[in-house]
Protein backbone atom coordinates (compact mmCIF):
# COMPACT_ATOMS: atom_id res chain seq x y z
CA UNK A 1 0.00 0.00 0.00
CA UNK A 2 2.68 2.06 -0.68
CA UNK A 3 2.66 3.41 -3.72
CA UNK A 4 2.85 7.15 -4.56
CA UNK A 5 1.86 9.52 -7.13
CA UNK A 6 4.34 11.66 -8.00
CA UNK A 7 5.01 14.45 -5.64
CA UNK A 8 2.18 13.73 -3.84
CA UNK A 9 1.57 12.12 0.01
CA UNK A 10 1.69 8.29 0.06
CA UNK A 11 -1.42 6.29 0.00
CA UNK A 12 -0.98 5.24 3.49
CA UNK A 13 -0.78 8.25 4.81
CA UNK A 14 -3.97 9.06 3.28
CA UNK A 15 -5.64 5.92 4.55
CA UNK A 16 -3.95 6.77 7.86
CA UNK A 17 -5.73 10.71 7.72
CA UNK A 18 -8.71 9.34 6.69
CA UNK A 19 -8.93 6.28 9.78
CA UNK A 20 -8.09 9.30 12.49
CA UNK A 21 -11.42 11.29 10.73
CA UNK A 22 -13.45 8.22 11.03
CA UNK A 23 -12.37 7.15 14.30
CA UNK A 24 -12.75 10.76 15.85
CA UNK A 25 -16.06 10.86 14.32
CA UNK A 26 -17.06 7.51 16.38
CA UNK A 27 -15.47 8.83 19.30
CA UNK A 28 -17.88 11.47 18.78
CA UNK A 29 -14.85 14.10 18.26
CA UNK A 30 -14.02 16.97 15.67
CA UNK A 31 -16.95 18.23 12.90
CA UNK A 32 -19.85 16.82 12.03
CA UNK A 33 -18.54 13.47 9.58
CA UNK A 34 -18.73 13.98 5.66
CA UNK A 35 -16.26 11.35 4.01
CA UNK A 36 -16.58 13.75 1.09
CA UNK A 37 -15.05 16.10 3.77
CA UNK A 38 -12.32 14.04 4.61
CA UNK A 39 -11.40 12.04 1.20
CA UNK A 40 -12.22 14.41 -1.81
CA UNK A 41 -13.67 12.96 -5.47
CA UNK A 42 -10.92 15.22 -6.76
CA UNK A 43 -8.20 14.01 -4.75
CA UNK A 44 -6.55 10.91 -6.85
CA UNK A 45 -5.61 8.25 -3.96
CA UNK A 46 -9.44 8.87 -2.53
CA UNK A 47 -10.59 5.87 -4.13
CA UNK A 48 -7.50 3.93 -3.27
CA UNK A 49 -8.16 4.90 0.29
CA UNK A 50 -11.88 4.09 0.00
CA UNK A 51 -11.15 0.65 -1.04
CA UNK A 52 -9.02 0.02 2.10
CA UNK A 53 -11.19 1.13 4.12
CA UNK A 54 -13.87 -0.36 2.93
CA UNK A 55 -16.99 -0.35 4.98
CA UNK A 56 -15.07 1.78 7.34
CA UNK A 57 -15.43 4.93 5.35
CA UNK A 58 -19.30 4.82 6.04
CA UNK A 59 -18.98 3.31 9.49
CA UNK A 60 -19.79 6.85 11.09
CA UNK A 61 -23.15 6.93 9.75
CA UNK A 62 -23.77 3.62 11.72
CA UNK A 63 -23.81 5.68 14.27
CA UNK A 64 -27.29 6.75 15.73
CA UNK A 65 -28.61 10.25 15.96
CA UNK A 66 -25.89 11.02 13.68
CA UNK A 67 -25.60 14.98 13.57
CA UNK A 68 -25.18 15.95 10.34
CA UNK A 69 -27.35 14.65 7.03
CA UNK A 70 -25.55 12.56 4.35
CA UNK A 71 -24.76 14.55 1.41
CA UNK A 72 -23.96 13.74 -2.43
CA UNK A 73 -21.18 14.66 -2.52
CA UNK A 74 -20.16 11.48 -0.56
CA UNK A 75 -22.60 9.50 -2.60
CA UNK A 76 -20.62 10.31 -5.32
CA UNK A 77 -16.88 9.42 -3.59
CA UNK A 78 -18.10 5.88 -2.63
CA UNK A 79 -20.01 5.51 -6.22
CA UNK A 80 -16.61 6.37 -7.66
CA UNK A 81 -14.27 4.05 -5.71
CA UNK A 82 -17.11 1.75 -6.51
CA UNK A 83 -16.62 1.63 -10.18
CA UNK A 84 -12.64 1.67 -9.69
CA UNK A 85 -12.39 -1.55 -8.09
CA UNK A 86 -14.76 -3.74 -9.25
CA UNK A 87 -13.25 -7.21 -7.95
CA UNK A 88 -11.66 -9.39 -10.88
CA UNK A 89 -11.91 -12.91 -11.29
CA UNK A 90 -9.02 -13.67 -9.47
CA UNK A 91 -9.91 -11.34 -6.89
CA UNK A 92 -8.97 -12.67 -3.22
CA UNK A 93 -11.94 -13.56 -0.98
CA UNK A 94 -10.59 -10.77 1.84
CA UNK A 95 -11.28 -8.21 -1.48
CA UNK A 96 -14.32 -10.02 -2.64
CA UNK A 97 -15.64 -9.28 1.42
CA UNK A 98 -14.14 -5.81 1.59
CA UNK A 99 -15.91 -4.78 -1.54
CA UNK A 100 -18.94 -6.18 -0.86
CA UNK A 101 -18.95 -4.74 2.91
CA UNK A 102 -18.62 -1.21 1.46
CA UNK A 103 -21.47 -2.34 -0.90
CA UNK A 104 -23.39 -3.35 2.23
CA UNK A 105 -22.68 -0.47 4.14
CA UNK A 106 -23.99 2.26 0.61
CA UNK A 107 -27.58 0.28 0.93
CA UNK A 108 -27.56 0.90 4.83
CA UNK A 109 -26.21 3.97 6.01
CA UNK A 110 -26.62 6.46 2.48
CA UNK A 111 -29.71 7.71 1.31
CA UNK A 112 -30.89 5.95 -1.85
CA UNK A 113 -30.34 8.40 -4.97
CA UNK A 114 -31.67 8.87 -8.58
CA UNK A 115 -29.82 5.72 -9.33
CA UNK A 116 -29.78 2.11 -7.13
CA UNK A 117 -26.34 0.70 -5.57
CA UNK A 118 -25.13 -2.28 -7.44
CA UNK A 119 -26.05 -5.60 -6.10
CA UNK A 120 -23.49 -7.25 -3.64
CA UNK A 121 -21.43 -9.43 -5.33
CA UNK A 122 -21.44 -13.01 -3.98
CA UNK A 123 -18.81 -14.05 -1.77
CA UNK A 124 -17.59 -17.56 -1.03
CA UNK A 125 -17.83 -18.22 2.66
CA UNK A 126 -16.08 -22.12 2.51
CA UNK A 127 -12.71 -20.44 3.94
CA UNK A 128 -14.66 -19.68 6.86
CA UNK A 129 -15.83 -23.44 7.99
CA UNK A 130 -12.56 -24.13 6.82
CA UNK A 131 -9.47 -22.80 7.74
CA UNK A 132 -6.82 -23.56 10.04
CA UNK A 133 -7.40 -20.79 13.17
CA UNK A 134 -4.07 -19.01 11.99
CA UNK A 135 -4.89 -18.53 8.44
CA UNK A 136 -8.51 -17.46 9.66
CA UNK A 137 -8.03 -15.21 12.25
CA UNK A 138 -5.49 -13.30 9.42
CA UNK A 139 -8.58 -13.35 6.79
CA UNK A 140 -10.80 -11.71 9.50
CA UNK A 141 -8.76 -9.43 10.85
CA UNK A 142 -8.49 -7.86 7.35
CA UNK A 143 -12.38 -7.73 6.78
CA UNK A 144 -12.47 -6.08 10.34
CA UNK A 145 -14.14 -3.34 9.08
CA UNK A 146 -17.50 -5.57 8.05
CA UNK A 147 -18.10 -5.74 12.19
CA UNK A 148 -20.39 -3.03 12.10
CA UNK A 149 -24.12 -3.00 13.07
CA UNK A 150 -25.86 -4.83 10.11
CA UNK A 151 -23.74 -5.92 7.78
CA UNK A 152 -22.82 -9.22 6.95
CA UNK A 153 -24.81 -10.96 8.72
CA UNK A 154 -24.39 -14.49 7.54
CA UNK A 155 -20.55 -13.87 8.04
CA UNK A 156 -21.40 -13.18 11.52
CA UNK A 157 -23.18 -16.19 11.82
CA UNK A 158 -20.57 -18.49 10.67
CA UNK A 159 -17.65 -16.92 12.88
CA UNK A 160 -20.18 -17.33 16.03
CA UNK A 161 -19.10 -21.04 14.94
CA UNK A 162 -15.27 -20.29 15.25
CA UNK A 163 -15.59 -17.70 18.23
CA UNK A 164 -12.65 -20.33 20.00
CA UNK A 165 -10.65 -19.73 17.17
CA UNK A 166 -10.44 -16.20 16.86
CA UNK A 167 -9.79 -15.71 20.50
CA UNK A 168 -6.83 -18.09 19.54
CA UNK A 169 -5.76 -15.69 16.89
CA UNK A 170 -6.43 -12.88 19.28
CA UNK A 171 -4.02 -14.03 21.85
CA UNK A 172 -1.18 -14.80 19.17
CA UNK A 173 -1.56 -11.49 17.57
CA UNK A 174 -1.57 -9.71 20.82
CA UNK A 175 1.53 -11.81 21.56
CA UNK A 176 3.34 -10.79 17.75
CA UNK A 177 2.39 -7.58 18.74
CA UNK A 178 0.70 -7.39 15.70
CA UNK A 179 -1.50 -4.50 16.24
CA UNK A 180 -3.62 -4.21 13.51
CA UNK A 181 -4.70 -8.04 13.26
CA UNK A 182 -5.11 -8.03 16.91
CA UNK A 183 -7.19 -4.81 16.68
CA UNK A 184 -9.62 -6.34 13.76
CA UNK A 185 -10.08 -9.72 15.80
CA UNK A 186 -11.02 -7.62 18.77
CA UNK A 187 -13.43 -5.73 16.96
CA UNK A 188 -15.04 -9.20 15.39
CA UNK A 189 -14.97 -10.93 19.19
CA UNK A 190 -16.58 -7.74 20.49
CA UNK A 191 -19.51 -7.94 17.64
CA UNK A 192 -19.58 -11.76 18.29
CA UNK A 193 -22.06 -13.33 21.02
CA UNK A 194 -20.49 -15.40 23.45
CA UNK A 195 -16.44 -13.89 23.12
CA UNK A 196 -15.16 -16.40 26.19
CA UNK A 197 -14.84 -14.29 29.34
CA UNK A 198 -11.91 -15.54 30.46
CA UNK A 199 -10.06 -13.74 27.05
CA UNK A 200 -10.15 -10.43 28.73
CA UNK A 201 -11.22 -8.56 25.45
CA UNK A 202 -12.32 -5.51 27.27
CA UNK A 203 -8.36 -4.98 28.73
CA UNK A 204 -7.19 -6.42 26.20
CA UNK A 205 -8.67 -3.73 23.47
CA UNK A 206 -7.12 -1.01 25.88
CA UNK A 207 -4.01 -2.68 25.71
CA UNK A 208 -3.87 -2.69 22.15
CA UNK A 209 -5.01 0.89 21.69
CA UNK A 210 -2.30 1.73 24.81
CA UNK A 211 0.44 -0.13 22.60
CA UNK A 212 -0.54 0.26 18.79
CA UNK A 213 -2.76 2.80 18.84
CA UNK A 214 -0.56 5.03 16.97
CA UNK A 215 -1.48 3.62 14.05
CA UNK A 216 -5.09 4.96 13.30
CA UNK A 217 -6.27 2.22 11.71
CA UNK A 218 -5.70 0.03 15.38
CA UNK A 219 -7.14 3.13 16.76
CA UNK A 220 -10.35 2.64 14.39
CA UNK A 221 -10.94 -0.76 15.09
CA UNK A 222 -10.45 0.07 18.88
CA UNK A 223 -13.17 2.82 18.75
CA UNK A 224 -15.31 0.77 16.25
CA UNK A 225 -15.33 -2.23 19.12
CA UNK A 226 -16.09 0.65 21.85
CA UNK A 227 -19.01 2.72 20.08
CA UNK A 228 -20.91 0.06 18.30
CA UNK A 229 -20.03 -3.43 20.56
CA UNK A 230 -19.09 -1.19 24.08
CA UNK A 231 -16.27 -3.33 24.47
CA UNK A 232 -13.03 -2.44 25.89
CA UNK A 233 -12.57 1.15 27.60
CA UNK B 1 -11.89 -27.53 11.59
CA UNK B 2 -10.35 -30.29 13.58
CA UNK B 3 -6.34 -30.50 14.36
CA UNK B 4 -4.68 -33.56 12.72
CA UNK B 5 -3.00 -36.08 15.65
CA UNK B 6 0.64 -37.00 15.26
CA UNK B 7 1.09 -40.60 14.64
CA UNK B 8 2.47 -42.68 17.70
CA UNK B 9 5.46 -43.47 15.70
CA UNK B 10 6.40 -40.30 15.43
CA UNK B 11 5.75 -39.58 18.95
CA UNK B 12 7.63 -42.52 20.25
CA UNK B 13 10.69 -41.67 17.81
CA UNK B 14 11.30 -38.13 19.41
CA UNK B 15 11.48 -39.69 23.49
CA UNK B 16 13.53 -42.92 21.92
CA UNK B 17 16.41 -40.80 20.17
CA UNK B 18 16.24 -38.17 23.91
CA UNK B 19 16.67 -41.38 26.02
CA UNK B 20 19.73 -42.02 23.92
CA UNK B 21 21.17 -39.11 24.14
CA UNK B 22 20.74 -38.74 28.07
CA UNK B 23 21.98 -42.14 28.41
CA UNK B 24 24.74 -41.86 26.42
CA UNK B 25 25.90 -38.69 27.97
CA UNK B 26 25.27 -39.85 31.65
CA UNK B 27 28.81 -39.27 33.07
CA UNK B 28 27.94 -35.32 32.69
CA UNK B 29 25.04 -35.37 35.48
CA UNK B 30 27.60 -36.44 37.96
CA UNK B 31 28.50 -34.21 40.45
CA UNK B 32 32.34 -33.18 40.81
CA UNK B 33 34.18 -32.54 43.88
CA UNK B 34 34.21 -29.01 43.06
CA UNK B 35 30.63 -28.97 42.80
CA UNK B 36 30.32 -30.37 46.48
CA UNK B 37 32.23 -27.27 47.63
CA UNK B 38 29.13 -25.61 47.78
CA UNK B 39 25.51 -26.13 48.89
CA UNK B 40 24.53 -23.98 46.17
CA UNK B 41 26.44 -25.91 43.23
CA UNK B 42 24.89 -29.36 44.93
CA UNK B 43 21.24 -27.79 44.39
CA UNK B 44 22.15 -26.67 40.76
CA UNK B 45 23.04 -30.08 40.17
CA UNK B 46 20.56 -32.00 41.84
CA UNK B 47 17.81 -30.12 39.25
CA UNK B 48 18.87 -32.04 36.34
CA UNK B 49 19.67 -35.66 38.48
CA UNK B 50 15.61 -35.09 39.73
CA UNK B 51 14.40 -34.90 36.02
CA UNK B 52 16.15 -37.72 34.71
CA UNK B 53 14.78 -39.79 37.37
CA UNK B 54 11.45 -38.33 36.82
CA UNK B 55 11.62 -38.79 33.13
CA UNK B 56 12.46 -42.46 33.75
CA UNK B 57 9.55 -42.82 35.91
CA UNK B 58 7.20 -41.30 33.37
CA UNK B 59 7.95 -43.89 31.11
CA UNK B 60 7.92 -46.82 33.48
CA UNK B 61 4.65 -45.56 34.49
CA UNK B 62 3.26 -44.68 31.04
CA UNK B 63 4.29 -48.42 29.57
CA UNK B 64 5.04 -46.67 26.27
CA UNK B 65 8.99 -47.82 26.28
CA UNK B 66 9.92 -51.07 23.96
CA UNK B 67 11.87 -53.85 25.66
CA UNK B 68 15.14 -52.21 24.73
CA UNK B 69 14.71 -48.71 25.70
CA UNK B 70 13.14 -50.24 29.33
CA UNK B 71 16.41 -51.99 30.12
CA UNK B 72 18.25 -48.55 28.76
CA UNK B 73 15.65 -46.61 31.42
CA UNK B 74 16.13 -49.36 34.32
CA UNK B 75 19.75 -48.56 34.23
CA UNK B 76 20.23 -44.96 33.65
CA UNK B 77 17.97 -44.65 37.41
CA UNK B 78 19.79 -47.71 38.94
CA UNK B 79 23.00 -45.54 37.92
CA UNK B 80 21.36 -42.31 39.05
CA UNK B 81 20.38 -43.29 42.20
CA UNK B 82 23.65 -44.95 43.27
CA UNK B 83 26.51 -43.68 41.55
CA UNK B 84 25.17 -39.60 41.45
CA UNK B 85 23.43 -39.66 44.77
CA UNK B 86 25.41 -42.36 46.81
CA UNK B 87 22.32 -43.99 47.33
CA UNK B 88 20.44 -40.56 48.95
CA UNK B 89 23.28 -39.53 50.82
CA UNK B 90 24.45 -37.09 48.88
CA UNK B 91 20.54 -35.85 49.17
CA UNK B 92 21.10 -36.41 53.23
CA UNK B 93 23.91 -34.45 53.44
CA UNK B 94 22.31 -31.04 51.66
CA UNK B 95 19.55 -31.87 54.07
CA UNK B 96 21.89 -31.57 56.53
CA UNK B 97 23.55 -28.49 55.89
CA UNK B 98 20.21 -27.06 54.60
CA UNK B 99 17.62 -28.52 56.84
CA UNK B 100 14.64 -25.81 55.65
CA UNK B 101 15.62 -26.40 51.85
CA UNK B 102 12.58 -28.24 50.07
CA UNK B 103 15.17 -29.44 47.62
CA UNK B 104 16.10 -32.68 48.91
CA UNK B 105 12.32 -33.93 49.39
CA UNK B 106 11.64 -33.06 45.92
CA UNK B 107 14.28 -34.93 44.73
CA UNK B 108 13.80 -37.71 46.63
CA UNK B 109 10.21 -38.30 46.13
CA UNK B 110 10.73 -39.35 42.97
CA UNK B 111 13.32 -41.60 43.85
CA UNK B 112 10.99 -42.88 46.79
CA UNK B 113 8.06 -43.79 44.45
CA UNK B 114 10.45 -46.22 42.28
CA UNK B 115 10.94 -47.67 45.63
CA UNK B 116 14.50 -46.79 46.93
CA UNK B 117 15.07 -45.88 50.19
CA UNK B 118 16.84 -43.38 52.76
CA UNK B 119 15.36 -43.66 56.04
CA UNK B 120 17.61 -41.28 57.49
CA UNK B 121 16.38 -38.72 55.22
CA UNK B 122 12.91 -39.11 55.92
CA UNK B 123 13.77 -38.85 59.46
CA UNK B 124 15.45 -35.63 59.28
CA UNK B 125 13.05 -34.07 56.76
CA UNK B 126 10.25 -35.04 58.86
CA UNK B 127 11.24 -33.30 61.80
CA UNK B 128 11.75 -30.06 60.06
CA UNK B 129 8.54 -30.42 58.19
CA UNK B 130 6.73 -30.14 61.51
CA UNK B 131 8.13 -26.80 62.36
CA UNK B 132 5.67 -23.69 61.09
CA UNK B 133 8.98 -22.62 59.55
CA UNK B 134 8.42 -25.16 56.77
CA UNK B 135 4.87 -23.89 55.48
CA UNK B 136 5.69 -20.25 56.34
CA UNK B 137 8.57 -20.56 53.65
CA UNK B 138 8.24 -17.80 50.83
CA UNK B 139 8.01 -19.09 47.58
CA UNK B 140 6.24 -18.83 44.29
CA UNK B 141 3.17 -20.25 44.23
CA UNK B 142 3.66 -22.77 41.66
CA UNK B 143 6.80 -24.42 43.58
CA UNK B 144 4.44 -24.55 46.38
CA UNK B 145 2.75 -26.68 44.68
CA UNK B 146 5.96 -28.46 43.81
CA UNK B 147 6.89 -29.08 47.24
CA UNK B 148 3.23 -30.21 48.43
CA UNK B 149 3.08 -33.06 45.79
CA UNK B 150 6.57 -34.04 46.57
CA UNK B 151 4.79 -34.53 50.19
CA UNK B 152 1.95 -36.35 48.09
CA UNK B 153 4.44 -38.68 46.77
CA UNK B 154 6.02 -39.64 49.74
CA UNK B 155 2.53 -40.08 51.59
CA UNK B 156 2.90 -37.34 53.78
CA UNK B 157 0.31 -35.28 55.81
CA UNK B 158 0.53 -31.78 53.22
CA UNK B 159 1.63 -28.99 54.75
CA UNK B 160 -1.04 -27.09 53.26
CA UNK B 161 -4.35 -27.07 51.44
CA UNK B 162 -3.49 -28.19 47.79
CA UNK B 163 -6.50 -26.38 46.41
CA UNK B 164 -6.06 -23.40 47.71
CA UNK B 165 -1.98 -23.81 46.58
CA UNK B 166 -3.64 -23.89 42.95
CA UNK B 167 -5.71 -20.90 43.17
CA UNK B 168 -2.49 -19.15 43.73
CA UNK B 169 -0.91 -20.24 41.06
CA UNK B 170 -0.90 -17.88 37.86
CA UNK B 171 -2.85 -20.22 35.93
CA UNK B 172 -5.11 -20.94 38.70
CA UNK B 173 -6.15 -17.50 38.47
CA UNK B 174 -6.85 -17.98 34.93
CA UNK B 175 -5.73 -14.55 33.58
CA UNK B 176 -5.94 -12.84 30.31
CA UNK B 177 -3.53 -15.28 27.84
CA UNK B 178 -2.40 -12.51 25.70
CA UNK B 179 -0.55 -11.48 29.01
CA UNK B 180 1.55 -14.73 28.85
CA UNK B 181 5.48 -14.05 28.72
CA UNK B 182 7.89 -16.96 28.73
CA UNK B 183 8.70 -16.38 32.42
CA UNK B 184 4.43 -16.84 32.67
CA UNK B 185 4.48 -19.83 30.53
CA UNK B 186 7.19 -22.24 32.20
CA UNK B 187 4.89 -20.67 35.63
CA UNK B 188 1.90 -22.39 33.59
CA UNK B 189 3.30 -25.61 32.46
CA UNK B 190 5.27 -26.20 36.08
CA UNK B 191 1.38 -26.02 37.84
CA UNK B 192 0.32 -28.52 36.01
CA UNK B 193 3.32 -30.75 36.14
CA UNK B 194 2.87 -30.59 39.82
CA UNK B 195 -0.92 -30.37 39.85
CA UNK B 196 -0.71 -33.80 37.87
CA UNK B 197 1.97 -35.64 39.38
CA UNK B 198 3.77 -34.95 36.48
CA UNK B 199 1.10 -36.47 34.39
CA UNK B 200 0.23 -39.34 36.27
CA UNK B 201 -3.74 -37.98 37.11
CA UNK B 202 -4.56 -35.50 34.42
CA UNK B 203 -7.92 -35.61 35.84
CA UNK B 204 -6.99 -33.41 38.37
CA UNK B 205 -7.00 -30.60 36.74
CA UNK B 206 -10.16 -28.91 37.40
CA UNK B 207 -12.47 -28.62 35.05
CA UNK B 208 -12.31 -24.54 34.26
CA UNK B 209 -8.46 -24.37 34.28
CA UNK B 210 -8.87 -27.47 31.52
CA UNK B 211 -11.19 -25.35 29.59
CA UNK B 212 -9.06 -22.36 29.82
CA UNK B 213 -6.11 -24.46 28.56
CA UNK B 214 -8.01 -26.58 25.61
CA UNK B 215 -9.07 -22.73 24.85
CA UNK B 216 -6.00 -20.78 24.78
CA UNK B 217 -2.78 -23.45 24.45
CA UNK B 218 -2.74 -23.76 21.19
CA UNK B 219 -2.35 -20.40 20.30
CA UNK B 220 0.88 -20.30 23.15
CA UNK B 221 2.14 -23.60 21.04
CA UNK B 222 1.88 -22.13 17.42
CA UNK B 223 3.19 -18.89 19.10
CA UNK B 224 6.31 -20.36 20.73
CA UNK B 225 6.93 -23.10 17.19
CA UNK B 226 7.24 -20.16 15.56
CA UNK B 227 9.87 -18.85 17.58
CA UNK B 228 11.79 -21.90 17.65
CA UNK B 229 11.73 -22.15 21.44
CA UNK B 230 11.99 -26.40 21.66
CA UNK B 231 12.53 -26.08 25.34
CA UNK B 232 9.50 -24.30 25.49
CA UNK B 233 7.18 -25.83 23.56
CA UNK B 234 8.39 -29.30 24.97
CA UNK B 235 6.87 -28.26 28.03
CA UNK B 236 3.69 -27.11 26.43
CA UNK B 237 3.10 -30.22 24.16
CA UNK B 238 3.49 -32.01 27.87
CA UNK B 239 0.10 -30.03 29.02
CA UNK B 240 -1.77 -30.62 26.33
CA UNK B 241 -0.72 -34.28 26.27
CA UNK B 242 -2.58 -33.74 30.01
CA UNK B 243 -5.53 -32.33 28.63
CA UNK B 244 -8.96 -34.29 28.49
CA UNK B 245 -8.77 -34.20 24.44
CA UNK B 246 -5.66 -33.81 23.63
CA UNK B 247 -4.66 -32.21 20.63
CA UNK B 248 -1.26 -34.38 19.76
CA UNK B 249 -1.34 -31.53 16.65
CA UNK B 250 0.83 -33.47 14.23
CA UNK B 251 1.86 -30.43 12.30
CA UNK B 252 3.53 -29.38 15.86
CA UNK B 253 5.03 -32.43 16.26
CA UNK B 254 7.21 -32.62 13.27
CA UNK B 255 8.30 -29.29 13.60
CA UNK B 256 9.81 -30.18 17.25
CA UNK B 257 10.74 -33.67 15.62
CA UNK B 258 12.53 -31.90 13.22
CA UNK B 259 14.84 -29.70 15.73
CA UNK B 260 16.00 -32.60 17.03
CA UNK B 261 19.70 -33.19 16.55
CA UNK B 262 20.94 -36.23 14.97
CA UNK B 263 22.53 -37.46 18.25
CA UNK B 264 18.74 -37.12 19.83
CA UNK B 265 19.40 -33.73 21.62
CA UNK B 266 17.09 -31.23 21.82
CA UNK B 267 18.21 -27.48 21.52
CA UNK B 268 16.50 -24.82 24.07
CA UNK B 269 16.05 -22.07 20.98
CA UNK B 270 16.64 -22.50 17.58
CA UNK B 271 20.06 -24.81 16.49
CA UNK B 272 22.08 -26.85 18.49
CA UNK B 273 24.86 -24.54 20.82
CA UNK B 274 28.38 -24.95 19.96
CA UNK B 275 31.32 -25.24 22.17
CA UNK B 276 32.82 -28.16 24.28
CA UNK B 277 30.78 -31.11 25.42
CA UNK B 278 30.57 -29.79 29.16
CA UNK B 279 29.29 -26.71 27.82
CA UNK B 280 26.79 -28.39 25.25
CA UNK B 281 25.17 -30.96 27.91
CA UNK B 282 24.72 -27.89 30.44
CA UNK B 283 22.54 -26.28 27.92
CA UNK B 284 20.89 -29.29 26.02
CA UNK B 285 19.85 -31.71 28.74
CA UNK B 286 16.77 -29.59 29.88
CA UNK B 287 15.05 -29.57 27.06
CA UNK B 288 16.56 -33.42 25.97
CA UNK B 289 14.86 -34.59 29.61
CA UNK B 290 11.50 -32.72 28.48
CA UNK B 291 11.41 -33.88 25.17
CA UNK B 292 11.46 -37.12 26.58
CA UNK B 293 8.73 -36.71 28.85
CA UNK B 294 6.67 -34.99 26.18
CA UNK B 295 7.11 -37.92 23.79
CA UNK B 296 6.23 -40.75 26.34
CA UNK B 297 2.78 -38.47 27.79
CA UNK B 298 1.92 -37.76 23.62
CA UNK B 299 2.93 -41.69 23.04
CA UNK B 300 0.39 -42.98 26.02
CA UNK B 301 -1.81 -40.93 25.15
CA UNK B 302 -1.75 -41.41 21.47
CA UNK B 303 -2.44 -45.42 21.90
CA UNK B 304 -5.03 -45.02 24.40
CA UNK B 305 -7.17 -42.74 22.11
CA UNK B 306 -6.68 -45.19 19.61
Amino acid sequence: MAEQTQGAVPLSAVIADAATGVALALRGEGDPYALSGILRQSDALTSAAVRVLGADALAPYAVEHRAAPVGADDEAVVRQALAAYPPGADASQVSVWSYRGLIEASHAFLPAGAQPWPAPPEAEAAWVAGDPWPKLSHRVSQVAALALPGLAPGLAEQLAARTDDLARGFVRAVRRRDWLQAAGLGRWLARLPDAPSTLGLDSGLAFIRQMGGADPRVALHVVAAQRFYGRGW
Amino acid sequence: MTVTAASPALLHRVGDRALSWLDDHREHFRLTPDDFASNGAVVERLKPIGELALNMQVLFREGVAGSRQKARAGQLLDFTWRELLDGGNVLARLQHDEPLSPVPLEVYATFHELGHRHPGLEAAVEVCRRTTSWTALEMMPNRRLGVLNAERKLGLAPSSDFDRAVERTWLGQLPEPWTVQLHIAYDLTHTVFHLTNWGEAPERIPEAVADYLTRYLPAWMEDWADLEHWDLLGELLVVDACLPRPTLDAELWERYAAAQSATGAMPIQRRMPQGDAARVFDLVHHPTLVAAFASAMATSRAMSAA
